[in-house]
């Protein structure tokens, strides 16, 4: 498909500050691009415009200049958003409703209804393992079962686009690594995904593609391998390896022009650790 | 902000679009009588605050059941000018019941002139009946404004008919407010004969009593009640009508 | 794409925005509103022991509407202020308008929620009304009854209808229907002020504002029709008056009716006609505010 998921070109939005002179920029002449199929990174600090700019991808917000687009319908159009699935940053629901009932509402918000709903529904729990939990009121929910069930929401109608707003921000590390895995799930059907973040540890495991925002304004844009690869080095990890052995390999390495810039014992990282603990403890599902 | 200006330019422009309407509906209202009483300082001062934002809001016939039954209360306590007031107070606020005019004036005509005249506190006869006499007019003018308010209801025409026979003495106007009772819809079957029974008391109308009572009396049994009867010999005797063209005697 | 396939106004996502608004009202226990109703009437009635059974059923007709008036009236506004502040509150609202769901839908949905629970309350009400004075007509005629054992059949026949009479008045049912859709009014009013308020408390006390100036319009306007003296000022104040809010007064019928003053049906459709009227406006302004409005 030529046509991207999602076309931004100059976008701008000022926010007026009520009884003020002055306003907000909150996002400057942003031009972005999101074709189908990808998985699609926006990373900033607290306050860059991210939400915004997906709020006004969405039609929840009206842009000061520029357009917005997906897949060719213009966001100012309802029908843009049939093929979109969209998880607020932080979400509610109605908690009187149980996790079934809240994906029956949204699932009719989407025009489907009947058979084919529920059977969407139990998929759909299956999917951000809470089954389990169904016919529970959503008000006993944690902030990581929220999350799953908003997720699940955002997949009702079976989007091709999904966009998601900092979905890991306020999860616990085993949550946070479900959603990743879901979102690699998705990548594998398909379907472009639109994330926002400023976890950038978790970006990078991902995302195809990465734009950083900052006061409204993208100052770096690219694939995850453009925008990190060190040209001209080559990182090599041994086992077992005595001081000898590398004092020889510096002197290879010399000798064939090349130099030996670091040399260190790798650590793991404090989520794998946390992950090996938490999961030996039997205690990974919560 | 040019969005804001437009949703006030569509509430004028709709609102004068409606106005017609609204008045045309009000006009019928108040062609039925059935418009809302102007509620004026006067009565604000009277009522209080409260009750009076409460009849502003929409509430009068509640706040008028409450004043109806604290003048309830001030008539068990024999308090007639507080009766008086609750009771101008109450047929303000609903001008439409007919059981308010009707109580007011049956307290004011009834009870509190009879207290009047037999009020041991007041030696001179003159004044007592003097005092009567204000509170029967008192009555008489309750009827005549609830009459004003329900000109179609024959309820407040007949309680005029009966303070004229029973309190006034006035035979003429008791026989006309009976004949206006008659003419209403929902009228009592009695009220023919009651126009009857006074027209036949009064000097100088025998002759139309008596074509009305025996008028009453030839449509049928059910019309031929002991008063009736004794009307219309009373008539026959005072125009001398032929023995023969008389009714009959009854029997026992 | 999908495009073509978008349905403007679907009834399935209407309805969905219903039932679910109405399961949470219902969920918020209004209808402890009706407990309240149900005391008042059967309270009210030990305290009319002593007045006469016309007397008794004129207080008993009044205070029934009267407070049917009061709770729909005030179920409209409460119900309808917190709706669309609580939504945005905890942004449900981004969930929902992120599906292919108009913002009109979205308000049509919710409004219809608010007016299925008045009519329900209504209703229910209006069976629990009936009740209560079919219980007390039962016991006069009773009472009535027993009082003239002796009296002629034609003289009980008139006692037993002037009960009757006291007791149903078939322009009850317009007098209550007149009630719901001042209520449905109100909600669409409340709807239409939350559009651009900030705080419920801010909407409650603008409705409520609305509704006691909605009552003295009607003397305002008439006033301002007569296009006789007053300042300049005063003038365009009553102008304002006139052409800005609605006149609830029309809408205060039942009070007459229990009174004995029977309705006229164009004087009802009239009165049912700018309900409807009002209620649908409110709307359309509120969709026109609300699309506007940053989320
Ligand atoms: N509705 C709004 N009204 C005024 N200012 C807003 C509004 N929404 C966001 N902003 C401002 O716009 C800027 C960007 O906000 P946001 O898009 O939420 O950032 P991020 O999601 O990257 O944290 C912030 O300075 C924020 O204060
Ligand atoms: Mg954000």
């Amino acid at each position: 498909m030529s046509e991207p998921a999602v076309a931004v070109t100059g976008l701008t939005k000022v926010f007026p500050v009520p009884l003020q002179r002055r306003s907000i920029v909150a996002v400057r002449d942003l031009n972005l691009r999101v074709d189908a199929g990808q998985v699609y990174g926006l990373l900033g600090p607290n306050g860059s415009g991210k939400s915004t700019t997906l709020k006004i991808i969405l039609g929840l917000v009206s842009p000061t200049r520029g357009k917005t687009e997906i897949f060719g319908h213009d966001s100012s159009r309802v029908a843009s958003r049939e093929s979109v699935g969209f998880l607020p940053e932080s979400p509610y629901f109605y908690k009187y409703l149980t996790a079934a009932e809240t994906l029956r509402f949204y699932g009719k918000l989407c025009g489907m209804r009947g058979e084919r709903l529920s059977a969407r529904i139990d998929e759909l729990l299956e999917l951000v393992r809470l089954t389990e939990a169904r016919n529970r009121r959503l008000r006993g929910f944690s902030k990581g079962m929220l999350q799953r069930i908003g997720l699940a929401q955002a997949l009702a109608h079976e989007p091709q686009l999904v966009i998601l707003d900092e979905p890991t921000a306020g999860v616990d590390p085993a949550g946070s690594r479900e959603i990743r895995d879901l979102i690699l799930d998705l990548k594998q059907r398909g379907i472009t995904v639109l994330l926002s973040s400023h976890l950038l540890e978790q970006v990078q495991e991902v995302c195809d593609r990465v734009g950083i925002l900052a006061n409204g304004v993208l100052v770096r844009e690219g694939t995850m391998t453009e925008l990190l690869a060190v040209q001209n080095q080559t990182e090599v990890v041994l086992e077992g390896a005595r001081p000898e052995l590398l004092t020889q390999i510096a002197a290879l390495a010399t000798n064939a022009g090349a130099r030996v810039i670091d040399q260190r014992t790798p650590q793991t990282t404090l989520e794998q650790l946390f992950l090996e603990a938490t999961e030996r403890s039997g205690d990974a599902s919560r | 902000m040019m969005r804001a200006v437009l949703v006030a330019l569509a509430v004028l422009l709709l609102g004068a679009a409606r106005l017609p309407l609204e008045h045309q509906v009000f006009a019928c209202r108040r062609q039925l009588h059935l418009h809302a009483p102007d509620l004026d300082l006067g009565l604000r001062e009277q009522i209080g605050q409260l009750a009076f934002v409460a009849a502003l809001g929409g509430f009068r016939s509640l706040v008028a059941d409450a004043l109806f039954i604290q003048a309830h209360v001030a008539w068990e306590r024999t308090e007639w000018s507080r009766v008086l007031l609750l009771f101008r107070q109450v047929t303000t606020l609903q001008p439409r019941g007919l059981l308010f005019w009707d109580m007011a004036a049956w307290h004011m005509a009834w009870n509190a002139s009879s207290a009047a005249i037999n009020d041991s506190a007041q030696p001179r006869l003159a004044l007592r009946v003097k005092a009567q006499r204000k509170y029967f007019d008192l009555g008489k003018d309750f009827l005549e404004r609830g009459i004003a308010n329900n000109p179609d209801k024959p309820q407040l025409y007949e309680a005029m008919g009966r303070l004229y026979r029973d309190k006034y003495r006035d035979h003429a106007r008791a026989a006309e407010f009976f004949d206006k009772t008659a003419e209403k819809r929902g009228a009592p079957s009695y009220a023919r004969r009651f126009a009857a029974y006074e027209l036949s008391y009064c000097v100088g109308r025998e002759r139309e009593a008596y074509q009305r009572l025996h008028e009453l009396y030839s449509a049928g049994e059910r019309e031929r009640l002991p008063t009736l009867i004794t009307r219309l010999k009373f008539v026959e005797e005072k125009l001398n009508i032929p023995i023969d063209q008389r009714i009959p005697e009854s029997k026992g | 794409m999908k495009d073509s396939a978008h349905r403007a106004l679907s009834f399935g996502r209407i309805s969905a925005l219903t039932a679910n608004t109405l399961t949470e009202l219902t969920r918020l226990k209004v209808f402890y509103v009706l407990l309240l109703f149900a005391l008042l009437l059967i309270g009210s009635s030990a305290f009319m022991a002593r007045l006469s059974f016309q007397q008794e059923f004129q207080v008993l007709k009044d205070i029934s509407l009267g407070a049917m008036s009061i709770f729909t009236s005030l179920l409209a506004i409460v119900a309808t202020a917190r709706m669309l502040p609580q939504d945005l509150e905890d942004r449900t609202i981004y969930t929902i308008l992120a599906k292919p769901v108009a913002r009109f839908e979205y308000l049509v949905g919710k409004l219809a929620g608010v007016l299925l629970l008045l009519l329900i309350s209504t209703l229910l009400m209006a069976l629990l009304f009936a009740a209560v004075l079919f219980a007390r007509e039962y016991a006069a005629l009773a009472e009535v009854t027993r009082q003239m054992s002796s009296a002629p059949s034609e003289q009980l026949h008139d006692a037993v209808q002037a009960v009757r009479n006291a007791t149903f008045n078939p322009d009850l049912l317009p007098g209550i229907s007149i009630i719901y859709l001042k209520a449905c009014l109100l909600a669409s009013l409340t709807l239409f002020i939350s559009t651009f308020a900030t705080t419920n408390i801010f909407t409650i006390v603008v409705t409520v504002f609305v509704y006691f100036i909605g009552h003295i319009q009607g003397t305002a306007r008439e006033f301002w029709l007569q296009q006789n003296g007053g300042t300049a000022l005063s003038r365009i104040f009553l102008g304002v008056v006139a052409l800005v809010f609605p006149d609830l007064q029309l809408f205060d019928f039942a009070d007459d009716v229990v009174a004995g003053a029977s309705i006229p049906f164009t004087l009802f459709a009239n009165a049912a006609g700018l309900g409807c009227f009002y209620t649908v406006l409110y709307l359309l302004l509120s969709t026109a505010v609300f699309s506007g409005r940053e989320l």
